[in-house]
């Protein structure tokens, strides 16, 4: 009876179920991780909708300089005349295509890894996770920096850069979530009514791993938000004129005593863009109970 | 403590093993980077011979094999290629840039680490100003390292004039000493004037990179010591009448560190990535700037050797905690 009601009552649903729940997580949530949401939710908009709001083209150029509020640039112009406003839009919309690119990258190729592992057991184990945790003791966003240099400046190569060195956290968490399951009667439940290992894998096992991957992921983007800007920073993204956030900064540095906003806006960009995706990951934790 | 001469050639085997790894990678990187050295040291208009003649002497025409040994080689001699962009060694680029970049890296450490204690610790407790600092925390981890220097930069130097905003000394001859390190080799000097103006140098550069470092730092000692406060052995301590500050001091945190601990080693490489962008808006003169003005100009060479560099300052590093751990809670060479 025990093994029975074990077999039917499938891990992970409740979890899969609480996050599918949008509400939830907002209703259940602090105020300040409300505040968060919200925040995330108007920076999403601003960037899904960017060519619909965007007062001017962010790589048509009008008079270099203007301070923020003149003129019709809400937060100014830069040193060739871009509407600064425009391009923090455009900006947005890059970081947050990147941040969706290399979080579900990371998902994806340290899930597969860590199940296999996980699932399979054995020498397959052992090799896939001594191969994780050399990754994992190779400082990342170093690594990072020297793959995007060697593969030449673009977005592109950036993005690729970092999902190289991004996935391995994935595939820890993942395994050892597999492997905690594994020992549940539900499993050897259904083990006992033949499942063969792919089936047990993926019906039985991966449910339940789901909840937290979906909240390492949450809690990833902030992290991972500041990294590609940072990158970006250093010069290993898009050439100028491409409307990238940690571009604009470096490029605005040096004109940081005279007109502060030419940098000083892009960083702030990334910042509350950073915010807001940490609040809502621990919103996101908190609702499922997996939080801090 | 039977286990301890087993742990540690375990953990030094695996040291060298990560090490390998990473000039491998480093070497495919090379390798990948359609940059090739010998056309871009001879300039576009060197004779075919002269080509060959050097790709011989850098063995370039040999089996991609033999030229990893060759890489190997080359760096158990210190060799880590030429600098396409300053045309000198890298070792002796490095050499110039390290000592600048270690002295930000062990004062943003030194940061580091004090906030992180006192983020983790007030936050853990149960006063009125825990949430709010718990919020502090999570915008001082969204806060990239470039924002907050911009910003220092703006304030402390554009406004107020309280802070130096770029470079690592003003002093015009400050002391050429043993470490390199100006703070330092001032003391060493007895210069007390040059030292200060180091210092005062240091204080920003070393806070924007410390900043997120002593946030994760922080969080995590705040979760430890919340299970440890949990735990039977705090109750009792708790049941026998100590005071809460001494329960927190000498139970709860003793306990705490382990975490705590591995966390700081781990965030030296997040520390490292820092590094480059504040030494960057600081004009900071060590390796950070030597890479950002290496990146423009495709100098693979001398990002490599960054990257060697720091990378195994950073295996090394992770390896001392590790072992640190051991000594400090024998429980974990047990696991």
């Amino acid at each position: 009876m025990a093994v029975a009601e074990a077999y039917v009552s499938r891990p992970g649903r409740r979890g899969l179920s609480r996050v599918a729940s949008s509400r939830r997580v907002f209703t259940g949530a602090s105020h300040i991780d409300q505040a968060g949401l919200i925040l995330l939710g108007v920076l999403v908009a601003l960037a899904v909708f960017a060519p619909l709001i965007a007062p001017d083209n962010p790589i048509i150029p009008s008079i270099p300089f203007t301070t923020p509020l003149h003129g019709g640039h809400l937060l100014g112009t830069d040193e060739v005349g871009y509407d600064i406003f425009s391009r923090i839009l455009y900006g947005l919309r890059t970081s947050l295509i990147g941040v969706l690119i290399v979080v579900s990258s990371g998902v994806v190729i340290g899930g597969t890894i860590g199940l296999i592992a996980g699932v399979v057991g054995g020498w397959v184990d052992a090799v896939l996770m001594r191969i994780t945790d050399l990754f994992l003791a190779l400082p990342g966003p170093l690594l990072a920096i020297a793959i995007a240099a060697a593969l030449g400046p673009s977005y592109a190569h950036v993005l690729l850069s970092v999902g190289i060195v991004w996935w391995p956290f994935y595939a820890r968490i993942m395994r050892g979530e597999i492997r905690a399951l594994g020992a549940r009667p539900h499993v050897e439940a259904a083990a006992l009514a033949g499942a063969g290992t792919v089936r047990r894998g993926l019906r039985h096992l991966l449910p339940g791993a789901m909840p937290a991957i979906i909240v390492t992921a949450s809690l990833d983007v902030g992290n991972l938000v500041v990294t590609l800007a940072g990158l970006s920073f250093l010069g290993l993204g898009a050439p100028a004129p491409a409307p990238e956030l940690g571009a604009m900064a470096a490029r605005g540095l040096q004109f940081l005593l005279q007109q502060w906003w030419v940098p000083v806006m892009p960083s702030i960009a990334v910042a509350l863009l950073a915010l807001g995706a940490n609040l809502s990951g621990d919103a996101i934790a908190d609702a499922m109970g997996l939080g801090t | 403590m039977k286990n301890l001469p087993q742990f540690l050639a375990k953990r030094l085997g695996a040291m060298v093993l990560i090490v390998l790894a990473l000039t491998a990678i480093i070497f495919l990187l090379q390798k990948i980077s359609h940059i090739n050295p010998v056309h871009a040291y001879l300039g576009a208009n060197a004779s075919h011979a002269a080509i060959e003649k050097e790709s011989a002497i850098l063995g370039y025409n040999k089996p991609i094999i033999d030229q990893y040994f060759h890489y190997i080689g080359g760096l158990l001699h210190g060799n880590l290629g030429r600098s396409l962009r300053t045309r000198r060694p890298v070792a002796t680029d490095l050499r110039a840039y390290l000592p600048a970049t270690v002295e930000l890296t062990l004062a943003a450490l030194g940061i580091a680490l004090v906030l992180g204690a006192v983020l983790g610790l007030a936050s853990a407790g149960r006063w009125r100003g825990a949430g709010a600092l718990r919020v502090l925390m999570i915008a001082g981890a969204s806060t990239p390292a470039f924002l907050l220097a911009l910003v220092g930069v703006l304030v402390l130097n554009g406004d107020l004039h309280w802070l130096p905003a770029s470079g690592d000394t003003g002093v015009a001859n400050p002391p050429g000493g043993p470490t390199g390190m100006i703070v330092l080799d001032a003391l060493l000097h007895g210069e007390f004037a040059t030292m200060w103006d180091g210092i005062v140098h240091l204080m920003l550069p070393a806070f924007c990179v410390a900043i997120g470092p002593a946030v994760s730092i922080g969080r995590v000692l705040r979760g430890s010591l919340h299970s440890a406060m949990k735990s039977d052995f705090v109750r009792t301590a708790r049941a026998k009448g100590l005071m809460d500050r001494v329960v927190l001091f000498r139970h709860a945190l003793r306990n705490s560190l382990s975490a705590a601990l591995s966390m700081t080693g781990l965030q030296i490489g997040l520390m490292f990535a820092g590094v480059v962008v504040v030494e960057t808006v600081f004009a900071w003169p060590g390796i950070g700037l030597y890479t950002e003005q290496s990146i423009p100009q495709a100098d693979f060479p001398a990002i490599a050797g960054v990257t060697l560099v720091l990378g195994v300052g950073y295996v090394v590093i992770n390896a001392l905690v590790d072992v640190m751990q051991v000594l400090v809670d024998p429980r974990v060479a047990l696991e």
